[in-house]
């Protein structure tokens, strides 16, 4: 019997004692980090070079209730033909609600309030919920959470909320020109394709 | 996510019954708690495993340093758990303490299953009573022999998975198990934790579990195992409330030095999250966020993040008035992180009730952080982040008990509110009877609870709004009334303050036409136990208003 109560109390004694000592071994949960995805060629939709989606400006919603929040672990943004493409994507085959939509008015982080500014004529939110892009034990699945994109359509991509199983980003884009969105699995990513141009 | 776990399938054995007999009372595994001596053991020389054995050693009959809010307050664990026979059977399958599993399981998922398992077929944040994630399920999976998708959703292929991993842990860390070994070492890799103070929280609340068990375990007569020591402060102290565990923040700023900085509301939110992920990530500065304080699932524990007079980071909202009973309507689009102080709770909007001792835990606090800033305790000045913040938030929702927990907060600070609706009123100490006639109204803002009623004085009038509060045993009281003001009030509303006998104590006059939303002092009195009363007269001189509002009798 391996266990008898003096070994145990050692044990636990240990346990105890031991979570305070500086040498022990870490073991990084981080699932994806700095590069987001840079150089993992994403899988796109069929009809991907559809460069002539219609889209739509109109808010685009879509909740799921429920948890545990999805946890975002890449965000991905490139160019395509004739649009720009946003990629979010998630641990796990499930997406969360998420509600997309342009706004006029000042965007503002939801911890402190301040107004996030971005580059480009029209600010396109993109809220995931429930979601975070943050591990259980608080460490952040994403370290580029400001971040200059520089494409055609889309300028800025910056994370404004990352609280109480909310994500949120404003993205920054050059006109106010249609958009859409779309689901794929196989990791879960929420795709988001802005139109070039009018 | 973890305190939303079905029930535990039938057919696994354990005993969720009551205790066997002999086994200590709650009294003594409390007193065990807090008192187990040290075992007097070698030990790994780090600087603190030396200086705790050594104080221990000096003192071996001392209790152990109080562990702050928990030291006195009921043992966090039931006495058996679900899963014991499958803690039992796999720590003994893959040498592991099998105390370890169940300490695990209780800081993780308080031993329930993680609910969800089906909806996730790819890499989840977490699974099952064990909490696995990631490559590590996938790891203990293939270690145990399961498939990973009945790691998921299986309690004992979870369990088991999760000993072969510790099992592989230990073996990687070169424990001889032969010997006592610091299985905190697992521990914390487990965990996954990357900040030390995180580590060392998740052994603490490991440990507080294990403790518990030890000494429950005990037999009838003898003494209890002896509990580890508890880690050093981290608990207590903190600046504001000593309760607290304070963990600082660097997301805060400056109030503005202007009235807007001045706080007077709380607002009160859940993480959607468990209470070490949310503070955790609170005190990150990447989260961009933060708030005052974190209340953990079963109000064993809280954290000060920011201090009080700092700006915490909790709500995004500019204030509404509209949204708040149009209350301070000159506050209208200032930030409402700058005059607000923000209360965490671990736990979720869609959550079906908040344990009892959460609640009790978190309205103490509130009432500390009211009674030192002035803040008035009713449902303008203690609010949901849902309620100011409705575009996209809705914590802590529909099943916070809203009415329940101001009551409590206000009987922490020793008063008790008669308000002139039933539904604001706590039925077994307070009660107000309004004759019909008195109109009903929330027209002129900061009344208490949901409104006011109010009549035209008249010289023939009998009756009058009647506020009646029971003392359980006779004593002094101090009495308030509040009305809301206008220029058509009366400069002279009449109460009469009567006890349960029916003697007259006085009646004092107040002007009702200005000091709207406040409580004004009518006196102090030695009441007798039961029910006593105050009557806000309808009888005066024609035409003026007297508005019923509310009453607070306060120690």
């Amino acid at each position: 019997m391996p266990w008898r109560a003096p070994y145990l109390a050692l044990s636990l004694a240990l346990l105890v004692l031991g979570a305070c000592q500086r040498d022990e071994p870490r073991q990084r949960v981080r699932i994806s980090s700095s590069g987001a995805n840079a150089g993992v060629p994403l899988l796109v939709p069929p009809g991907s070079q559809d460069t002539g989606f219609v889209g739509t400006t109109s808010a685009v919603h879509r909740p799921r209730p429920g948890r545990p929040p999805r946890i975002l672990r890449a965000v991905d943004a490139r160019a395509s033909p004739g649009y720009d493409r946003i990629t979010f994507e998630f641990t796990g085959d499930s997406l969360p609600g998420y509600h997309v939509e342009y706004t006029s008015g000042p965007v503002r982080r939801c911890g402190s309030g301040d107004p996030v500014a971005v580059t480009g004529a029209a600010k396109l939110l993109v809220r995931l919920e429930p979601a975070q892009a943050h591990d259980e034990r608080g460490n952040a699945t994403l370290t580029e959470r400001d971040r200059t994109l520089g494409l055609p359509a889309a300028r800025d991509l910056k994370l404004v909320c990352d609280v109480e199983g909310q994500v949120e980003w404003v993205l920054g884009v050059a006109v106010a020109g249609p958009y859409r969105v779309s689901e794929l699995a196989g990791p879960a990513r929420l795709v988001l394709d802005v139109r070039h141009g009018q | 996510m973890r305190t939303g776990g079905h029930e535990f399938e039938p057919g696994l054995a354990g005993n969720p019954g009551p205790p066997a007999r002999g086994q200590p009372s709650d009294e003594g595994r409390r007193a065990r708690l807090t008192a187990g001596r040290c075992p007097g053991v070698a030990a790994r020389a780090t600087l603190l495993w030396v200086a705790l054995v050594a104080a221990c050693r000096a003192a071996p009959v001392e209790p152990c340093p109080a562990a702050g809010l928990a030291a006195d307050r009921a043992p966090l664990v039931e006495s058996t758990s679900r899963f014991d026979s499958a803690f039992a059977a796999a720590g003994a399958e893959f040498h592991v303490p099998p105390t370890v599993l169940k300490g695990i399981g209780w800081v993780e998922t308080r031993w329930q299953m993680v609910e969800g398992a089906e909806e996730f077929a790819g890499r989840p944040p977490a699974f099952g009573v064990m909490a696995l994630r990631g490559v590590a399920l996938e790891r203990g999976a293939a270690l145990a022999g399961v498939t990973v998708a009945a790691a998921r959703r299986d309690p004992v292929a979870n369990i088991r998975a999760a000993a072969a991993l510790l099992d592989a842990y230990a073996g990687e860390a070169a424990i001889d198990r032969s010997h006592s070994e610091p299985w905190s070492v697992v521990v914390a890799r487990y965990s996954g934790i990357e900040l030390a103070e995180g580590r060392a929280t998740y052994g603490r609340e490991v440990d507080r579990a294990l403790g518990f068990a030890a000494a429950r375990a005990a037999p009838a007569g003898t003494a209890a195992a002896p509990a580890a020591c508890p880690p050093p402060p981290a608990s207590g102290g903190a600046p504001d409330y000593a309760s607290a565990v304070w963990r600082a923040s660097p997301n805060f700023n400056q109030r503005p030095a202007d009235s807007t900085g001045a706080m007077h509301i709380v607002i009160i939110h859940t993480c959607e999250s468990n209470y070490t992920s949310c503070w955790s990530w609170l005190v990150n500065p990447a989260s961009q966020a933060s708030a005052h304080y974190v209340v953990n699932e079963d109000g064993s524990e809280a954290s000060q993040l920011v201090l009080e007079r700092d700006r915490a980071w909790h709500i995004a909202a500019l204030y509404d008035c509209t949204l708040n009973r149009r209350h301070d309507c000159w506050l209208n689009g200032v930030q409402s992180n700058h005059f607000t102080v923000g209360v965490e709770h671990a736990g979720f909007v869609s959550q079906d009730s908040f344990p009892a001792s959460q609640i009790e835990v978190s309205a103490a606090l509130v009432c500390d952080v009211t009674r030192d800033r002035g803040i008035p305790r009713d449902w303008q000045h203690i609010v949901a982040h849902g309620q100011l913040q409705p575009g996209d938030r809705t914590d802590p929702g529909p099943h916070w008990p809203w009415i329940a927990y101001v009551h409590r907060v206000q009987a922490r600070c020793g008063e008790v509110v008669v308000d002139d609706s039933a539904a604001f009123n706590d039925p077994a100490l307070a009660a107000a009877a309004v004759p019909g006639t008195w109109t009903a109204s929330d027209s002129t803002p900061d009344y208490y609870g949901g409104g006011y009623r109010w009549a035209l004085t008249q010289p023939g009038a009998t009756d009058g709004a009647v506020f009646s509060f029971r003392l359980a045993a006779a004593g002094p009281r101090t009495l308030d009334a509040r009305w809301t003001s206008g220029t058509n009030r009366s400069s002279r509303a009449a109460y009469a303050v009567i006890t349960v006998a029916g003697d007259t104590l006085a009646v004092v006059r107040q002007d009702q036409t200005t000091g709207g939303g406040r409580w004004h002092t009518l006196g102090t009195w030695t009441f007798p136990a039961g029910w006593n009363r105050v009557v806000l007269l309808q009888r005066d001189v024609s035409g003026a208003v007297v508005v019923a509002d509310a009453l607070r009798v306060r120690e």
